[in-house]
Protein backbone atom coordinates (compact mmCIF):
# COMPACT_ATOMS: atom_id res chain seq x y z
CA UNK A 1 0.00 0.00 0.00
CA UNK A 2 2.56 2.63 1.12
CA UNK A 3 4.77 2.11 -2.26
CA UNK A 4 1.43 3.43 -3.94
CA UNK A 5 1.65 1.30 -7.17
CA UNK A 6 -0.90 1.01 -9.84
CA UNK A 7 -2.33 -2.31 -8.34
CA UNK A 8 -2.65 -0.16 -4.92
CA UNK A 9 -4.53 2.46 -6.19
CA UNK A 10 -7.20 0.56 -8.39
CA UNK A 11 -7.49 -1.65 -5.20
CA UNK A 12 -8.17 1.40 -2.75
CA UNK A 13 -10.16 2.95 -5.28
CA UNK A 14 -12.32 -0.47 -5.55
CA UNK A 15 -12.77 -0.35 -2.20
CA UNK A 16 -13.91 2.69 -0.99
CA UNK A 17 -15.05 4.70 -3.31
CA UNK A 18 -18.48 3.64 -3.41
CA UNK A 19 -18.69 4.44 0.22
CA UNK A 20 -16.80 7.69 -0.14
CA UNK A 21 -19.03 9.24 -2.88
CA UNK A 22 -21.78 7.99 -0.85
CA UNK A 23 -20.65 10.15 1.67
CA UNK A 24 -19.69 12.70 -0.77
CA UNK A 25 -23.04 13.12 -2.34
CA UNK A 26 -24.98 13.50 -0.06
CA UNK A 27 -23.36 16.60 1.54
CA UNK A 28 -22.76 18.35 -2.08
CA UNK A 29 -25.74 17.03 -3.58
CA UNK A 30 -24.40 18.30 -7.07
CA UNK A 31 -23.19 15.43 -9.04
CA UNK A 32 -20.65 16.94 -11.15
CA UNK A 33 -19.35 18.92 -8.17
CA UNK A 34 -19.46 15.34 -6.21
CA UNK A 35 -17.14 13.42 -8.71
CA UNK A 36 -14.33 16.67 -8.22
CA UNK A 37 -14.60 15.95 -4.97
CA UNK A 38 -14.45 12.43 -4.83
CA UNK A 39 -10.99 13.01 -6.83
CA UNK A 40 -9.79 15.56 -4.49
CA UNK A 41 -10.18 13.27 -1.92
CA UNK A 42 -8.30 10.42 -3.39
CA UNK A 43 -5.46 12.77 -4.47
CA UNK A 44 -5.13 13.91 -0.85
CA UNK A 45 -5.74 10.62 0.75
CA UNK A 46 -3.08 9.50 -1.85
CA UNK A 47 -0.39 12.44 -1.39
CA UNK A 48 -0.85 12.13 2.85
CA UNK A 49 -0.74 8.17 3.44
CA UNK A 50 2.42 8.46 5.27
CA UNK A 51 0.88 10.49 7.41
CA UNK A 52 -2.10 7.90 8.53
CA UNK A 53 -1.00 4.90 10.97
CA UNK A 54 -2.81 1.83 11.75
CA UNK A 55 -2.50 2.80 15.50
CA UNK A 56 -4.91 5.49 15.16
CA UNK A 57 -8.03 3.92 14.16
CA UNK A 58 -9.60 2.14 11.36
CA UNK A 59 -8.30 3.41 7.39
CA UNK A 60 -11.98 3.93 6.73
CA UNK A 61 -12.97 6.39 9.35
CA UNK A 62 -9.38 8.17 8.49
CA UNK A 63 -10.64 8.61 4.57
CA UNK A 64 -13.87 9.40 5.30
CA UNK A 65 -12.79 12.16 7.57
CA UNK A 66 -11.06 13.51 4.69
CA UNK A 67 -13.88 13.18 2.53
CA UNK A 68 -16.26 14.67 5.01
CA UNK A 69 -14.11 17.83 5.47
CA UNK A 70 -13.49 18.38 1.48
CA UNK A 71 -17.09 17.98 1.21
CA UNK A 72 -17.86 20.51 3.36
CA UNK A 73 -15.17 23.00 2.20
CA UNK A 74 -17.09 22.72 -1.33
CA UNK A 75 -20.36 23.21 0.07
CA UNK A 76 -18.88 26.48 1.59
CA UNK A 77 -17.00 28.00 -1.07
CA UNK A 78 -17.84 30.48 -3.65
CA UNK A 79 -17.18 27.79 -6.62
CA UNK A 80 -20.68 25.87 -4.93
CA UNK A 81 -22.36 28.90 -4.38
CA UNK A 82 -21.68 30.63 -7.91
CA UNK A 83 -23.12 27.00 -9.53
CA UNK A 84 -27.05 27.84 -8.22
CA UNK A 85 -26.63 31.47 -9.37
CA UNK A 86 -25.12 30.22 -12.98
CA UNK A 87 -28.21 28.22 -13.66
CA UNK A 88 -30.22 29.92 -16.68
CA UNK A 89 -33.70 30.23 -15.82
CA UNK A 90 -35.00 27.90 -18.11
CA UNK A 91 -33.22 25.37 -16.58
CA UNK A 92 -34.42 26.41 -13.31
CA UNK A 93 -37.27 23.63 -12.76
CA UNK A 94 -35.01 20.66 -14.35
CA UNK A 95 -32.25 22.16 -11.83
CA UNK A 96 -34.07 22.03 -8.73
CA UNK A 97 -36.21 18.43 -9.94
CA UNK A 98 -32.27 16.89 -10.21
CA UNK A 99 -31.71 18.36 -6.89
CA UNK A 100 -34.78 17.07 -4.87
CA UNK A 101 -34.03 13.73 -6.86
CA UNK A 102 -30.45 13.48 -5.14
CA UNK A 103 -31.84 13.96 -1.80
CA UNK A 104 -35.21 12.14 -1.76
CA UNK A 105 -34.15 8.94 -3.84
CA UNK A 106 -34.72 6.74 -2.04
CA UNK A 107 -32.52 4.07 -4.38
CA UNK A 108 -29.98 6.55 -4.50
CA UNK A 109 -29.70 6.90 -1.10
CA UNK A 110 -29.75 2.91 -0.86
CA UNK A 111 -32.01 2.70 2.39
CA UNK A 112 -32.73 -0.75 3.06
CA UNK A 113 -34.63 -2.93 5.94
CA UNK A 114 -32.42 -1.71 8.46
CA UNK A 115 -33.60 1.60 8.37
CA UNK A 116 -36.40 0.26 10.20
CA UNK A 117 -34.05 -0.01 13.39
CA UNK A 118 -33.54 3.35 14.01
CA UNK A 119 -36.02 5.50 15.58
CA UNK A 120 -36.34 9.03 12.97
CA UNK A 121 -34.94 10.82 15.73
CA UNK A 122 -31.69 8.77 15.77
CA UNK A 123 -31.22 8.78 12.21
CA UNK A 124 -32.45 12.20 11.77
CA UNK A 125 -29.51 13.36 13.92
CA UNK A 126 -26.61 10.80 12.50
CA UNK A 127 -27.36 11.77 8.93
CA UNK A 128 -27.08 15.09 9.96
CA UNK A 129 -23.88 14.82 11.16
CA UNK A 130 -22.84 11.82 9.03
CA UNK A 131 -24.00 12.85 5.74
CA UNK A 132 -24.83 16.83 5.83
CA UNK A 133 -22.01 17.70 7.13
CA UNK A 134 -23.53 19.18 10.22
CA UNK A 135 -21.49 19.32 13.58
CA UNK A 136 -22.92 18.22 16.28
CA UNK A 137 -23.49 21.82 18.01
CA UNK A 138 -25.22 22.98 14.77
CA UNK A 139 -27.36 20.14 14.19
CA UNK A 140 -28.53 20.60 18.19
CA UNK A 141 -29.39 24.23 17.01
CA UNK A 142 -31.42 23.10 13.56
CA UNK A 143 -33.38 20.63 15.44
CA UNK A 144 -33.87 22.80 19.10
CA UNK A 145 -32.47 20.05 21.54
CA UNK A 146 -30.22 20.31 23.88
CA UNK A 147 -26.45 19.42 23.40
CA UNK A 148 -26.75 16.83 25.81
CA UNK A 149 -29.62 14.90 24.49
CA UNK A 150 -28.14 15.02 20.92
CA UNK A 151 -24.80 13.04 22.00
CA UNK A 152 -27.18 10.36 24.00
CA UNK A 153 -29.20 10.14 20.71
CA UNK A 154 -26.12 10.04 18.42
CA UNK A 155 -24.37 7.36 20.62
CA UNK A 156 -27.99 4.92 20.71
CA UNK A 157 -28.18 5.05 16.99
CA UNK A 158 -24.71 3.81 16.47
CA UNK A 159 -25.48 1.59 19.06
CA UNK A 160 -28.73 0.41 17.33
CA UNK A 161 -26.15 -0.04 14.12
CA UNK A 162 -23.82 -2.17 16.07
CA UNK A 163 -26.23 -4.31 17.07
CA UNK A 164 -27.90 -4.74 13.88
CA UNK A 165 -24.70 -5.17 11.98
CA UNK A 166 -23.19 -7.60 14.82
CA UNK A 167 -26.81 -9.82 14.28
CA UNK B 1 -13.18 0.95 35.33
CA UNK B 2 -15.81 3.09 36.16
CA UNK B 3 -14.47 6.12 34.75
CA UNK B 4 -13.69 4.37 31.74
CA UNK B 5 -17.16 3.13 31.41
CA UNK B 6 -18.55 6.97 32.01
CA UNK B 7 -16.18 8.14 29.58
CA UNK B 8 -17.02 5.41 27.28
CA UNK B 9 -20.88 6.51 27.66
CA UNK B 10 -20.39 10.05 27.30
CA UNK B 11 -20.62 9.77 23.82
CA UNK B 12 -17.42 11.19 23.20
CA UNK B 13 -16.19 8.49 21.31
CA UNK B 14 -19.33 8.36 18.59
CA UNK B 15 -17.99 12.21 17.83
CA UNK B 16 -14.38 11.02 17.53
CA UNK B 17 -14.79 8.51 14.63
CA UNK B 18 -17.80 11.30 13.30
CA UNK B 19 -14.74 13.39 13.29
CA UNK B 20 -16.66 16.30 14.96
CA UNK B 21 -14.07 16.39 17.84
CA UNK B 22 -11.57 19.74 18.91
CA UNK B 23 -8.09 18.73 18.58
CA UNK B 24 -7.59 18.91 22.35
CA UNK B 25 -10.74 16.30 22.78
CA UNK B 26 -9.25 14.14 19.92
CA UNK B 27 -5.57 13.55 21.17
CA UNK B 28 -7.29 13.27 24.90
CA UNK B 29 -9.72 10.24 23.56
CA UNK B 30 -6.28 9.18 21.48
CA UNK B 31 -4.25 8.75 24.90
CA UNK B 32 -7.27 7.47 26.36
CA UNK B 33 -7.23 4.76 23.58
CA UNK B 34 -3.69 4.05 23.82
CA UNK B 35 -4.46 3.72 27.83
CA UNK B 36 -7.34 1.34 27.69
CA UNK B 37 -8.22 -1.61 25.92
CA UNK B 38 -11.51 -1.56 26.13
CA UNK B 39 -12.34 2.52 24.75
CA UNK B 40 -9.47 1.03 21.98
CA UNK B 41 -12.08 -2.17 21.27
CA UNK B 42 -14.76 0.66 21.59
CA UNK B 43 -13.38 2.83 19.04
CA UNK B 44 -13.11 0.10 16.56
CA UNK B 45 -16.66 -0.74 17.43
CA UNK B 46 -18.17 2.38 16.61
CA UNK B 47 -15.53 2.63 13.41
CA UNK B 48 -16.96 -0.95 12.15
CA UNK B 49 -20.34 0.21 12.18
CA UNK B 50 -19.99 3.63 10.59
CA UNK B 51 -18.09 1.92 8.02
CA UNK B 52 -20.56 -0.62 7.70
CA UNK B 53 -23.44 2.27 7.82
CA UNK B 54 -21.70 4.21 5.09
CA UNK B 55 -21.37 1.24 2.94
CA UNK B 56 -24.77 0.56 3.17
CA UNK B 57 -25.57 3.86 1.66
CA UNK B 58 -22.82 3.33 -0.59
CA UNK B 59 -23.09 5.34 -4.60
CA UNK B 60 -20.98 3.86 -7.44
CA UNK B 61 -19.85 6.59 -8.89
CA UNK B 62 -19.95 7.25 -12.43
CA UNK B 63 -17.73 4.78 -14.43
CA UNK B 64 -15.32 7.04 -16.56
CA UNK B 65 -14.70 8.44 -13.04
CA UNK B 66 -11.90 5.63 -11.77
CA UNK B 67 -9.93 5.95 -15.03
CA UNK B 68 -9.90 9.26 -14.76
CA UNK B 69 -8.70 9.45 -10.98
CA UNK B 70 -6.19 6.50 -11.48
CA UNK B 71 -4.89 9.20 -13.78
CA UNK B 72 -4.43 11.89 -11.59
CA UNK B 73 -3.09 9.64 -8.48
CA UNK B 74 -1.17 8.27 -10.85
CA UNK B 75 0.34 11.05 -12.77
CA UNK B 76 -0.01 13.01 -9.02
CA UNK B 77 -0.71 16.65 -9.55
CA UNK B 78 -0.29 17.07 -6.04
CA UNK B 79 3.02 17.20 -5.12
CA UNK B 80 6.13 16.29 -6.97
CA UNK B 81 8.24 15.24 -3.83
CA UNK B 82 6.07 12.28 -3.28
CA UNK B 83 6.05 11.56 -7.03
CA UNK B 84 9.75 11.19 -7.09
CA UNK B 85 9.43 9.56 -3.58
CA UNK B 86 7.31 6.80 -4.58
CA UNK B 87 8.38 6.20 -8.15
CA UNK B 88 11.43 4.01 -7.61
CA UNK B 89 12.00 2.94 -11.14
CA UNK B 90 14.72 2.42 -13.08
CA UNK B 91 15.44 3.58 -16.68
CA UNK B 92 14.87 0.16 -18.23
CA UNK B 93 11.36 -0.35 -16.52
CA UNK B 94 8.74 1.77 -17.92
CA UNK B 95 5.37 2.86 -16.23
CA UNK B 96 2.01 2.62 -18.48
CA UNK B 97 1.87 6.48 -18.12
CA UNK B 98 5.21 6.92 -18.45
CA UNK B 99 6.18 10.28 -20.78
CA UNK B 100 8.78 9.02 -22.62
CA UNK B 101 11.27 11.84 -23.70
CA UNK B 102 14.44 11.41 -25.45
CA UNK B 103 14.60 15.08 -25.81
CA UNK B 104 17.81 15.61 -22.71
CA UNK B 105 19.60 13.52 -24.93
CA UNK B 106 18.86 16.21 -27.76
CA UNK B 107 19.44 18.68 -26.53
CA UNK B 108 22.74 17.62 -24.88
CA UNK B 109 23.73 16.96 -28.68
CA UNK B 110 23.13 20.53 -29.39
CA UNK B 111 25.07 21.66 -26.59
CA UNK B 112 27.90 20.08 -27.83
CA UNK B 113 27.09 21.03 -31.37
CA UNK B 114 27.06 24.85 -30.05
CA UNK B 115 29.99 24.61 -28.59
CA UNK B 116 31.89 23.07 -31.50
CA UNK B 117 30.23 26.02 -33.54
CA UNK B 118 31.73 28.46 -31.65
CA UNK B 119 35.07 27.14 -31.32
CA UNK B 120 35.16 27.23 -34.95
CA UNK B 121 34.07 30.36 -35.12
CA UNK B 122 36.63 31.55 -32.68
CA UNK B 123 39.34 30.00 -34.99
CA UNK B 124 37.57 31.28 -38.35
CA UNK B 125 38.13 35.32 -36.92
CA UNK B 126 41.52 34.34 -35.44
CA UNK B 127 43.30 33.07 -38.91
CA UNK B 128 41.09 35.88 -40.78
CA UNK B 129 42.72 38.44 -38.29
CA UNK B 130 46.06 36.85 -39.58
CA UNK B 131 45.37 36.82 -43.44
CA UNK B 132 44.21 40.21 -42.91
CA UNK B 133 47.90 41.65 -41.22
CA UNK B 134 49.47 39.13 -43.64
CA UNK B 135 47.13 41.33 -46.70
CA UNK B 136 48.10 44.23 -45.71
CA UNK B 137 51.86 43.47 -45.20
CA UNK B 138 52.06 42.30 -48.77
CA UNK B 139 50.19 45.00 -50.08
CA UNK B 140 52.75 47.59 -48.42
CA UNK B 141 55.33 45.53 -50.04
CA UNK B 142 53.60 45.34 -53.85
CA UNK B 143 53.41 49.76 -53.27
CA UNK B 144 57.30 49.76 -52.53
CA UNK B 145 57.79 46.91 -55.50
CA UNK B 146 55.79 48.94 -57.80
CA UNK B 147 57.57 52.34 -57.00
CA UNK B 148 60.81 50.67 -57.49
CA UNK B 149 59.81 49.57 -60.65
CA UNK B 150 58.48 52.49 -61.96
CA UNK B 151 61.85 54.25 -60.82
CA UNK B 152 63.84 51.56 -62.76
CA UNK B 153 61.46 51.90 -65.83
CA UNK B 154 62.08 55.61 -65.94
CA UNK B 155 65.71 55.15 -65.45
CA UNK B 156 65.93 52.71 -67.99
CA UNK B 157 63.96 55.12 -70.35
CA UNK B 158 66.38 57.95 -69.52
CA UNK B 159 69.04 55.72 -70.44
CA UNK B 160 67.58 54.66 -73.46
CA UNK B 161 67.15 58.32 -74.84
CA UNK B 162 70.61 58.99 -73.65
CA UNK B 163 71.44 55.75 -75.67
CA UNK B 164 69.75 57.23 -78.80
CA UNK B 165 72.22 60.50 -78.45
CA UNK B 166 75.18 58.14 -78.80
CA UNK B 167 73.80 56.30 -81.46
CA UNK B 168 72.27 59.07 -83.32
CA UNK B 169 75.33 60.21 -86.13
CA UNK B 170 74.04 63.25 -86.11
CA UNK B 171 75.49 64.24 -82.89
CA UNK B 172 78.41 66.39 -82.59
CA UNK B 173 79.84 66.66 -78.82
CA UNK B 174 81.44 69.76 -77.77
CA UNK B 175 83.90 70.20 -75.18
CA UNK B 176 83.66 73.38 -73.00
CA UNK B 177 86.99 74.70 -72.08
CA UNK B 178 87.34 77.26 -69.00
CA UNK B 179 88.22 81.15 -68.87
CA UNK B 180 91.38 82.61 -67.80
CA UNK B 181 89.20 83.69 -64.32
CA UNK B 182 88.18 79.58 -64.01
CA UNK B 183 90.93 77.62 -65.23
CA UNK B 184 89.51 73.97 -63.96
CA UNK B 185 85.76 74.99 -65.39
CA UNK B 186 84.49 72.65 -68.15
CA UNK B 187 81.49 70.67 -69.60
CA UNK B 188 80.19 68.31 -72.45
CA UNK B 189 77.56 68.69 -74.24
CA UNK B 190 76.07 67.29 -77.71
CA UNK B 191 74.51 68.97 -81.03
CA UNK B 192 72.79 67.72 -83.46
CA UNK B 193 72.37 70.41 -86.62
CA UNK B 194 70.07 67.85 -87.90
CA UNK B 195 67.46 67.54 -84.90
CA UNK B 196 68.14 71.11 -83.55
CA UNK B 197 68.69 69.51 -80.22
CA UNK B 198 71.57 70.87 -77.90
CA UNK B 199 72.05 68.12 -75.08
CA UNK B 200 73.80 69.03 -72.16
CA UNK B 201 76.04 66.08 -70.57
CA UNK B 202 75.07 66.81 -66.31
CA UNK B 203 77.67 64.68 -65.05
CA UNK B 204 80.31 66.27 -66.67
CA UNK B 205 80.09 69.62 -65.26
CA UNK B 206 82.48 70.77 -63.43
CA UNK B 207 81.84 74.71 -62.61
CA UNK B 208 82.14 76.65 -59.71
CA UNK B 209 79.87 77.06 -57.18
CA UNK B 210 76.91 79.74 -57.61
CA UNK B 211 74.65 81.32 -55.06
CA UNK B 212 70.98 80.98 -54.92
CA UNK B 213 70.36 84.29 -56.75
CA UNK B 214 72.42 83.25 -60.20
CA UNK B 215 72.14 80.63 -62.68
CA UNK B 216 74.25 78.91 -65.20
CA UNK B 217 72.76 80.31 -68.93
CA UNK B 218 74.05 78.56 -72.23
CA UNK B 219 74.44 80.70 -75.08
CA UNK B 220 74.94 79.44 -78.83
CA UNK B 221 77.17 81.31 -80.95
CA UNK B 222 75.21 82.01 -84.56
CA UNK B 223 77.06 84.02 -86.95
CA UNK B 224 78.86 86.16 -84.08
CA UNK B 225 76.08 86.93 -81.53
CA UNK B 226 75.05 84.81 -78.63
CA UNK B 227 71.80 83.21 -78.75
CA UNK B 228 69.71 82.23 -75.66
CA UNK B 229 69.72 78.66 -74.70
CA UNK B 230 67.91 78.08 -71.30
CA UNK B 231 69.35 78.52 -67.63
CA UNK B 232 70.54 75.34 -65.71
CA UNK B 233 72.04 75.16 -61.91
CA UNK B 234 75.46 73.47 -61.31
CA UNK B 235 74.85 69.65 -60.46
CA UNK B 236 74.15 68.92 -56.94
CA UNK B 237 74.74 65.15 -55.34
CA UNK B 238 71.32 64.24 -55.23
CA UNK B 239 70.80 64.65 -59.03
CA UNK B 240 70.40 61.20 -61.19
CA UNK B 241 69.68 62.59 -64.65
CA UNK B 242 72.81 61.82 -67.14
CA UNK B 243 71.79 64.20 -69.68
CA UNK B 244 69.66 67.78 -69.80
CA UNK B 245 68.19 69.38 -72.67
CA UNK B 246 68.51 72.58 -73.76
CA UNK B 247 66.89 74.57 -76.36
CA UNK B 248 66.87 73.74 -79.70
CA UNK B 249 69.53 75.53 -82.67
CA UNK B 250 69.52 74.74 -85.90
CA UNK B 251 72.92 76.59 -86.59
CA UNK B 252 75.82 77.43 -84.42
CA UNK B 253 79.35 77.93 -84.39
CA UNK B 254 80.25 77.65 -80.72
CA UNK B 255 78.61 77.87 -77.44
CA UNK B 256 79.28 79.82 -74.18
CA UNK B 257 78.56 79.77 -70.37
CA UNK B 258 77.45 82.62 -68.36
CA UNK B 259 76.73 83.30 -64.99
CA UNK B 260 73.44 85.14 -64.59
CA UNK B 261 71.23 86.57 -62.23
CA UNK B 262 68.15 83.54 -61.62
CA UNK B 263 65.87 83.24 -64.43
CA UNK B 264 68.52 84.36 -66.87
CA UNK B 265 69.26 87.51 -69.33
CA UNK B 266 68.40 88.60 -72.53
CA UNK B 267 72.15 89.61 -73.08
CA UNK B 268 74.81 87.75 -71.78
CA UNK B 269 77.12 89.26 -69.28
CA UNK B 270 80.56 88.32 -70.89
CA UNK B 271 82.18 89.18 -67.81
CA UNK B 272 81.04 86.40 -66.39
CA UNK B 273 81.45 83.93 -68.90
CA UNK B 274 82.86 80.72 -67.20
CA UNK B 275 83.51 77.85 -70.57
CA UNK B 276 83.37 78.19 -74.25
CA UNK B 277 83.58 75.91 -77.05
CA UNK B 278 83.93 76.49 -80.67
CA UNK B 279 83.65 74.24 -84.09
Amino acid sequence: MQRREKIAAEALYDMYSASLYGVIVRIVIHEELAEDVLQETFIKIWNSFNSYSAEKGRLFTWMVNIARNLSIDKVRSKDFRNQGKNQELENNVTFIDEQRNTVYNPELLGIRDMVANLKPEQKSILDLVYFKGYTHVEAAEELGIPLGTIKTRLRMAIQQLRKYFNE
Amino acid sequence: MEDVKAYIESGILELYVLGDISPEDKLQVEQMAAQYPDIKAELNDIAASMERYADEHAIEPAGQLRQKIMNSLLVNLGDDRNFIKQRRHTDEEEFEDDKIITLPQRTQFYKYAFAACLTLLLISIYGLVNLYSKLQDSNIQIAALQADKTRFANQVNLMDSQLDMYRDTSFKVLKLKGMPKSPGAAMVLAWSPVNKKVMVDVQSIKLPQHDQKHQYQLWALVKGKPMDMGVFDNPTGKDTAGVKEMKNVALADGFAVTLEPTGGSINPSLDHMVVIGQF
